[in-house]
């Protein structure tokens, strides 16, 4: 029993921070249908900014926060006028062949000026004490996590299915030209779409650090993970990124506390069987 | 059979090849492999950092020749590509002697070239106790799990605890330090509740804390690989109320100076053994600290500054002894006894490893607010127990 | 799409002979050449053959990822896996069984085969990003397998105690790696010649045609399914290659033969050079690992800046790969008159 409610709330927790720091790269390459690997690298830049500036201004870590998302997002335009414009009309191949050109840079230059070491965010106190809830204790940082992740899932949910920007992004993605000629301005969708990516992606990154720390080579070190819960939640889907992240932080967690011999392969099995029985992810459009 | 007859071209080979480039110059070159870029960049950075910190305070030349370093990039665990770069070194670049070698399988990919070509090679850091047996020609200037984690359960013993949970990363050196520890605490009588093996792509620690706690042991031992599983483990232990459940943490290089400030002061009052700290209080490594901080201002000093600093120095005693008639070298340094940033060393004449102090040490705060690995005790002149 | 399609078939049919003959006559002083540089290499670069050794590796694996990817059209991020079995079957059996070079790269290539056969039965069923996906799966789980099973592997240290003996029980490999040099060259051109009349044969056109249109293909009566099987498993018999060559040379293996950055580098030196080609295979590899082993040389800290910055240019001036070069140089000087 004790263990199962251990599965369950680590599992929970675990999953949500697997949906944070995966849910930017849900929006550029779910819904924009781009295949960006860059997306660490995004939350790689949003996390430096972040950990620069809680170290190094006396901006608090809330403003740093903001200041850094808002700087990803801001950063995230730019390169999307510079690079991404093109991106979208490349093969696949290319799409990954640039992304990672992209994503290189980003790690070279982190790397060049911040070095290679962890760059840790500092939270405020209260982050790293945790809360008894009678049966087992939980850090703070998890259950502001697990509110974030909540609170994104369900302003995603809004912005995408009941506001007019979301009826035009998905008209965009269907339709490109069709939604041009009916007047949606395309390119500004787009721009604003991929830069919502990348300030989730940030927003994930700084998020998540507590479990997967901001260094240089963050981008690749987690590519994999990132990949993985798109693709079991199923492209173009943000609940489906939702309900894999949880599902798979439970079988994850589960394997830990069962057979942590085999943690690893207990978890790409599942994700194996998932995509053998739903080729196009859990809630995937075929 | 077949190794004989290699080596025997491969010393006819070098010998031609050293006749004539001997008494060209009296540049001796040193070839460091060592990543440099990706994940274990750091490594990379740490070395030739401390190695420039040694050449600065003791000149370009040792014994009259002039020492020239050829850093190589070797990427992260790579044995084809460190296995190249070596025999680039030591046939394009001629370089007499080869340091750095971060990972075991690095290390290992290099004994067979080292042992034809006859190169003395400094590993600063590769520390799988095997590794010194696979060449007459290495000499290993770290340490090994072993040398660090019997002092660590013997030190626990003495403090009490007896029973333990060891939670280790599930690959070699994690491996190494279960069975070390293992087999000293069981010695002493003490208990070993439960070993984990947590696979090296963990990112959660969370159920692992939890496993350990629901066994209310005295203590967990652990071992992980430096940077980010390291990061999160210390981070899992203190925010899952370990230490309200009264189970001690006994590490080794987990409060690695370079992830220190990272763990922020909730790492305070961790314990570890190891046989180098930054804080370490002695003139020479006062020396060198403070070398380091001036010519590279923010670094710190760890271990792999260190493993690299006292490479440097035995490069530097064997080159003054023998220059590039390498082929004595080792011989030179066998038993050699130095004071080293860390404190007295010496090289067992037998396995080439170095014999060393283990600290055990906590994590606590110097006059400037900085978080330091404070030592507070002593085990003396550990060799390597792993191969004993 | 038609056009392409009917092509090969068209070629062989009206294409008159000597025409036909003295473009096969070009293509095979293409080859001659190509092999003449690998000779020249071995005494121009002597410093070098431990590096230029692993590029020839390296081709092998990158030609065996065109084979599915560029011209089957399969997207794998997981070819280490068959680079890994074939680099362990081949190590293991050195250590265990016998440390013949040629016997030991028979077995390298059966074993990425056998793996190519039995992981190719269900990902050769998925597509885009799931097939992508499922790839990298398999190459994690083995490097898990091979990490737990340390006792006969050697786990994360590597496997040790790979001592191999002479080819031929002649030519032994020496530390100058000459013989290693000269025996990967070999087995590349072998492997190269081999895919050549591969991919040239009916097999080779039905695995374009698959490309293409695999309902078509279907609808002509190919069993589509199992012909990617096939031809995977084939990918897998060159990969195990490439894998077991890369063992003896080195006479040690690690768990990064599996290594997800090793899949993801080949797939970058496939798409540098040029997908479906099998000079674009070789292209890639020797201008990537030559750029990346330069600017790494003389920066070790920032070589990554000149990767990325080329891998851009490339891909934004030339998304063709480097194979694309001729074609847009010619209509750039025409451009210019």
């Amino acid at each position: 029993m004790a263990v199962l409610s251990g599965i369950l709330i680590d599992g929970l927790s675990y999953g949500m921070i697997l949906f944070m720091v995966s849910v930017g790269l849900s929006v550029t390459m779910g819904l924009m249908r781009v295949i960006n690997l860059a997306h660490g690298g995004f939350a790689l830049l949003g996390g430096a900014t972040a950990h620069w500036l809680t170290t190094n201004t006396d901006l608090g870590y809330y403003f740093s926060v903001i200041l850094a998302v808002l700087a990803t997002m801001i950063f995230a335009i730019a390169m999307e006028k510079i690079f991404y414009r093109k991106i979208y009309k490349f093969t696949e191949l290319q799409q990954v062949l640039a992304t990672i050109g992209i994503t290189f840079l980003m790690i070279a230059s982190v790397n060049f000026l911040l070095g290679s070491t962890i760059l840790p965010i500092r939270s405020p106190e209260f982050f790293s004490s945790s809360v008894d809830l009678g049966f087992r204790t939980l850090p703070v940082h998890r259950i502001v996590v697990i509110i974030a992740g909540m609170a994104i899932a369900l302003g995603l949910y809004i912005l995408l299915d009941k506001t007019r920007f979301g009826i035009q992004l998905r008209a965009a993605v269907d339709n490109r030209n069709m939604a041009s000629s009916l007047g949606i301005n395309t390119a500004r969708v787009y721009a604003l779409s991929f830069a919502l990516g990348a300030g989730l992606a940030a927003f994930g990154g700084i998020l998540g650090a507590e479990l997967l720390p901001i260094d240089a080579y963050y981008p690749l070190r987690y590519m994999v993970l990132f990949l993985v819960v798109v693709a079991v939640g199923g492209l173009g889907s943000i609940a489906g990124s939702f309900f894999a992240a949880i599902g798979l932080g439970i079988i994850d967690t589960a394997a830990r506390y069962i057979v942590p011999e085999y943690g690893t392969i207990f978890f790409f099995i599942a994700m194996i069987l998932v995509l053998l029985l739903r080729p196009q992810g859990l809630l995937g459009k075929k | 059979m077949k190794k004989t007859i290699k080596l025997m071209a491969g010393v006819g080979a070098i010998s031609v090849m050293m006749a004539s480039a001997a008494f060209a110059d009296h540049t001796v070159k040193v070839g460091v492999i060592a990543p440099f870029s990706g994940p274990f960049a750091i490594w990379g950075k740490q070395f030739k950092e401390a190695v420039e910190v040694y050449v600065a305070q003791n000149g370009e030349t040792a014994g009259g020749h002039t020492v020239e370093f050829i850093y190589k990039d070797s990427g992260g665990p790579n044995p084809s590509g460190t296995k190249s770069l070596a025999q680039e070194l030591i046939i394009g670049e001629k370089v007499d002697y080869l340091g750095g070698l971060v990972f075991t399988p690095n290390a290992l990919s290099v004994a067979s070239l080292i042992d034809e070509a006859q190169i003395p090679t400094v590993i600063f850091n590769a520390a799988t106790s095997s590794i010194v047996l696979q060449s007459e020609y290495f000499v290993r200037t770290s340490f090994s799990l072993w040398q660090v984690s019997v002092p660590m359960a013997e030190w626990a013993w003495e403090q009490g605890i007896k029973t333990v949970v060891i939670s280790v990363t599930d690959y070699g050196p994690g491996n190494d330090a279960q069975v070390a520890f293992t087999t000293a605490f069981e010695a002493l009588g003490g208990e070993v509740l439960d070993a984990i093996g947590m696979p090296l792509s963990t990112t959660d620690f969370a159920p692992f804390m939890q496993r350990i706690k629901d066994q209310s042991p005295d203590a967990v031992f652990a071992f992980l690989p430096a940077g980010p599983p390291t990061f999160a483990f210390v981070k899992s232990y203190n925010e899952n109320g370990m230490k309200d459940a009264g189970i001690t943490f006994l590490g080794t290089g987990e409060t690695d100076e370079t992830t220190l400030e990272a763990l922020g002061d909730a790492a305070i009052g961790l314990t570890t053994a190891y046989h180098y700290s930054a804080a370490h209080v002695s003139d020479l490594n006062q020396a060198f600290t403070s070398k380091l901080d001036e010519m590279f201002p923010g670094s710190v000093a760890n271990l792999a500054s260190v493993g690299a600093y006292d490479g440097a120095h035995i490069l530097y005693q064997m080159i003054a002894a023998v220059g590039s008639d390498r082929t004595k070298a080792v011989d030179v340094v066998r038993g050699y006894e130095w004071e080293s940033p860390r404190g007295p060393v010496s090289l067992d004449p037998d396995t080439r490893h170095i014999t060393q102090n283990v600290y055990i040490r906590r994590v606590a705060k110097d006059e400037n607010g900085n978080l330091i690995n404070e030592e507070f005790q002593t085990i003396e002149a550990v060799p390597d127990l792993g191969l004993l | 799409m038609q056009e392409t399609q009917i092509k090969p078939a068209e070629n062989l049919a009206q294409t008159a002979a000597p025409a036909r003959s003295r473009k096969f006559l070009i293509k095979l002083l293409i080859d001659l050449a190509l092999i003449g540089v690998g000779i020249a290499a071995y005494f121009i670069f002597p410093d070098n053959l431990g590096f230029i050794t692993r590029i020839l590796i390296m081709i092998i694996l990158v030609l065996s990822l065109d084979l599915v990817l560029g011209y089957a059209g399969v997207a794998t991020l997981g070819h280490a896996a068959l680079f890994g079995a074939g680099a362990y079957g081949a190590g293991l059996f050195a250590v265990y069984f016998s440390a013949d070079p040629l016997l030991g790269l028979l077995v390298g290539a059966i074993v990425g085969a056998i793996i190519a056969f039995i992981s190719g039965l269900f990902l050769m069923r998925a597509h885009g990003l799931t097939l992508l996906m499922l790839t990298i799966a398999v190459a994690q789980i083995l490097q898990e397998i091979i990490n737990k099973e340390r006792a006969i592997t050697g786990g994360s240290d590597g496997l040790l105690g790979i001592d191999m003996d002479p080819i031929f029980g002649i030519y032994a490999f020496d530390f100058f790696g000459k013989t290693g040099y000269l025996y990967a060259l070999t087995v590349l051109v072998i492997v190269f010649f081999a895919l050549k009349i591969l991919v040239a044969s009916p097999f080779g056109a039905m695995a374009k045609g698959i490309h293409e249109s695999a309902p078509r293909m279907r609808a002509i009566g190919t069993p589509v399914y199992w012909r990617l099987v096939g031809i995977y498993t084939i990918s897998g018999f060159i990969a195990g290659i490439a894998g077991a060559v890369s063992a003896q040379v080195t006479e040690l293996v690690s768990l990064e033969a599996f290594g997800f950055a090793l899949s993801a580098e080949a797939m970058v030196m496939l798409i540098l050079g040029g997908l479906g080609r099998l000079y674009g295979a070789i292209i890639g590899t020797v201008i990537f690992m030559v750029v990346h082993h330069t600017a790494a040389s003389i920066d070790p800290f920032n070589w990554l800046f000149v990767i990325g910055t080329m891998v851009l240019i490339v891909v934004y001036f030339v998304p063709e790969g480097f194979m694309g070069l001729p074609v847009k140089l010619r209509r750039w000087l025409r451009w210019q008159k």
